[in-house]
């Protein structure tokens, strides 16, 4: 970096500078009070922003037709998280179709970057990023989802459905 | 002596060595799944094709025996093309369920696929549907659609365990393995089948999703649930040990080991061990750290003088007998060193294959060692010195696999009629914590936290190595014996705690290929 110093008798004058900026805040003052739809500011509990489908914000877990988890337990997406924030239970279910499921699958929700890796190694649409990003808690606890919370709280309304149906595909022959 | 030339490569061979394993035997890979070095050949998966010159089509390598002036090839265009083909034939009713397989990370299939996979199945028509979750067993599941009919286990049970439980049933692309009814996969082998299954078809009812395989680590040593001696792999993680295999060990265990082995790793976990030391006085329990314990019940040793006695049990490692039996005849000037002989009239059982009544792994080191050391001694000797009062102090070095010890509450009550007993052990047990009196219960380390020698049935000197650290605070018997006789010994507590000491030699290697492509390869299956 270089600093260019200008030593001139001009720039040691002080008011011109002075008006000029004045003038600039002026002109950005008046812009914004005469077209205010324009303006970038938003009153922000009132006003959102919204953002695009693709935002990636919390994690919501899927559920089958029946309302239970889509989740297989495979654990690609703990194995795939760089943030290592995943922590899964798995078990074994009693209807020999489903065999594998979790009984508990946690997100540390202050330990992830919201890459969206998960969301891509999951072989069944099991997990998705979705679009909710204001999440305020008052302990680190909080922060530590579990199903309930990732897969059935009360703004997905009785959970999210996906579209990997394990009947559709048995009789596709897969 | 035949001459032959695999890859351009000139080899020499003993007469009636097939190419297979004419090829393992100088380092060479090549795929298959059916063949197994402790089997008979069945030749029945295809996939080790290999091109002879003057032979018009590919041969199987597992079942073609090497001939005077032979000319292998397997790297062509041909053999690549074949294993390719039959890979695919292998795919063509095996189901998508890799994610909630257990055997996904160390499948063969999927090992094979991603060297020789054709990526762009041709076949149009559904997939057969078998049996899923089929319980074979006490100990082992199948799952018939991934199986691909290399009948491993189904040779294993004629040959190796001769139970002839498992056969193949049906014809053609309905085939299955099965037990015969009312016969389920019950012997004291049957987890061997789930090793050699090449793909996921058999799984263990005892590992079954509790891991996915990519997430422990490995750590070879000895098995410690008989005097045969196996070498064994156990697998863990930070959260503990979770499984154990064989080790292929010509002198000792060939490929196999027992189901009763693969218990193994339950005592060494967290939850089964004693973690801290404990001291008993007239006040009730104390608390305290395993070497606080050793040093305090080391002034009470110092005092007990002709009182003091010793008893051993064949859990521990040559290294450490030798130490402890000589800082107790030489610094504490005593030779009231017994051993515990838990089995004596079933020690000579042999089943025929690898369980041996004795469940010591080193009950030979043991006796070795007070040999070398001149220590003769009968256990009525300790009864009846517990019993005129003339043994005070009982120093015990107690068992750390329980399993084959049917007579420890007795002679935990038994030794317990001493005056001041120090009692050294790594698996905890309530009798333990009911004792009375003044007793010291001092943490040690189990067998895989520690190296050193074990000494077989047939006297043959086996040494381990550390895997990893589970309890850090705890104390070999060496240690012990050094704080025992009043030494000041500097023990670090280890903080690495599960993490792999030694790796194995096969481990699972990555090979850089081009940018971005990675080729995982191992050893045999």
């Amino acid at each position: 970096m270089s600093i260019v110093q200008r030593n001139s008798e001009v720039n040691k004058w002080y008011l011109p500078g002075i008006i000029g900026g004045l003038f600039i805040t002026g002109k950005h003052l008046l812009t914004n009070l005469l077209n205010r739809k324009k303006m970038p500011t938003l009153n922000y509990p009132e006003e959102k922003h919204e953002y695009s489908p693709r935002f990636k914000g919390n994690h919501v877990l899927t559920v089958k037709k029946d309302g239970s988890l889509r989740c297989t337990a495979c654990m690609l997406c703990a194995t795939n998280c760089p943030a290592q924030c995943i922590t899964i239970v798995a078990a074994e279910h009693d209807d020999p179709n489903v065999e594998k499921y979790p009984i508990n699958y946690e997100i540390d929700m202050l330990r992830c970057i919201f890459c969206g890796f998960c969301e891509e190694a999951c072989p069944v649409d099991a997990i998705r990023m979705g679009p909710e990003w204001q999440t305020p808690g008052l302990s680190g606890s909080t922060f530590s989802y579990d199903i309930q919370r990732l897969a059935y709280r009360p703004q997905l309304k009785g959970g999210i459905q996906t579209y990997v149906d394990d009947e559709e595909r048995h009789k596709a022959g897969i | 002596m035949p001459k032959c030339t695999i890859n351009g490569k000139e080899i020499e061979v003993k007469d009636g060595t097939t190419i297979m394993e004419a090829m393992y035997q100088h380092g060479m890979r090549i795929a298959h799944y059916c063949y197994h070095p402790s089997l008979s050949i069945a030749g029945v998966c295809r996939l080790c094709m290999v091109e002879i010159e003057g032979n018009p089509r590919v041969q199987i390598a597992c079942n073609t025996t090497v001939t005077e002036g032979m000319k292998i090839n397997n790297t062509s265009q041909k053999v690549k093309d074949a294993v390719k083909w039959t890979l695919d034939f292998h795919l063509i009713n095996h189901p998508l369920d890799c994610p909630v397989c257990d055997q996904a990370g160390e499948c063969g299939l999927q090992d094979q696929y991603m060297e020789f996979g054709k990526y762009d199945p041709e076949m149009a028509e559904k997939k057969q549907k078998k049996h899923k979750v089929v319980d074979l067993g006490p100990t082992v599941v199948l799952d018939s659609e991934r199986c691909i009919l290399c009948s491993r286990c189904v040779r294993f049970t004629k040959e190796v365990s001769k139970t002839n439980e498992l056969g193949i049933f049906n014809r053609g692309d309905r085939s299955e393995i099965g037990t015969y009814d009312g016969q389920p996969l019950n012997n004291k082998y049957s987890l061997n089948t789930v090793d050699i299954c090449p793909v996921g078809a058999l799984t263990s009812k005892d590992f079954r999703f509790r891991q996915r395989v990519w997430y422990l680590k490995e750590g070879e040593t000895l098995c410690n649930g008989c005097s045969t001696g196996c070498s064994i792999k156990t697998y863990f993680n930070k959260e503990g040990f979770f499984r154990v295999k064989p080790v292929q060990n010509d002198k000792v265990n060939g490929y196999w080991m027992c189901d009763e082995g693969r218990d193994l790793y339950k005592f060494v976990n967290r939850e089964a061990r004693m973690l801290k030391g404990q001291k008993r006085s007239a006040s009730g329990w104390e608390m305290m750290v395993p070497g606080a314990v050793a040093k305090d019940a080391a002034q009470v040793v110092k005092t007990a003088g002709q009182g003091l006695a010793l008893v051993l049990t064949g859990q521990y490692t040559s290294e450490e007998y030798d130490a402890i039996i000589n800082s107790f005849k030489n610094e504490l000037k005593t030779t009231k060193i017994f051993h515990w002989n838990n089995n004596k009239e079933t020690a000579d059982q042999f089943d025929g294959l690898l369980i041996r009544g004795d469940k010591n792994p080193n009950t030979k080191g043991l006796i070795q060692a007070m040999q070398k050391h001149g220590v003769q001694t009968e256990w009525n000797q300790l009864i009846e010195g517990l019993k005129n009062g003339s043994i005070t102090t009982v120093v015990v070095a107690g068992p750390e696999n329980l399993m084959g010890y049917a007579d420890y509450m007795e002679k935990v009550k038994l030794l317990s009629t001493a005056k001041n007993l120090i009692w050294m052990q790594s698996t905890k047990h309530q009798i333990l914590d009911s004792l009375m009196g003044q007793v010291w219960l001092v943490p040690m380390k189990s067998y895989v936290e520690k190296e050193g020698t074990f000494v077989n049935y047939a006297g043959l000197e086996q040494k381990f190595k550390k895997v990893t650290t589970v309890v850090s605070e705890a104390l070999t018997l060496t240690e012990a014996a050094s704080v025992l006789s009043g030494q000041q010994i500097m023990v670090k507590p280890d903080t690495n705690v599960l993490i792999e000491a030694n790796r194995s030699q096969d481990k699972v290697m990555m090979e850089h290929k081009k940018k971005n492509e990675f080729i995982f390869r191992r050893g045999p299956l």
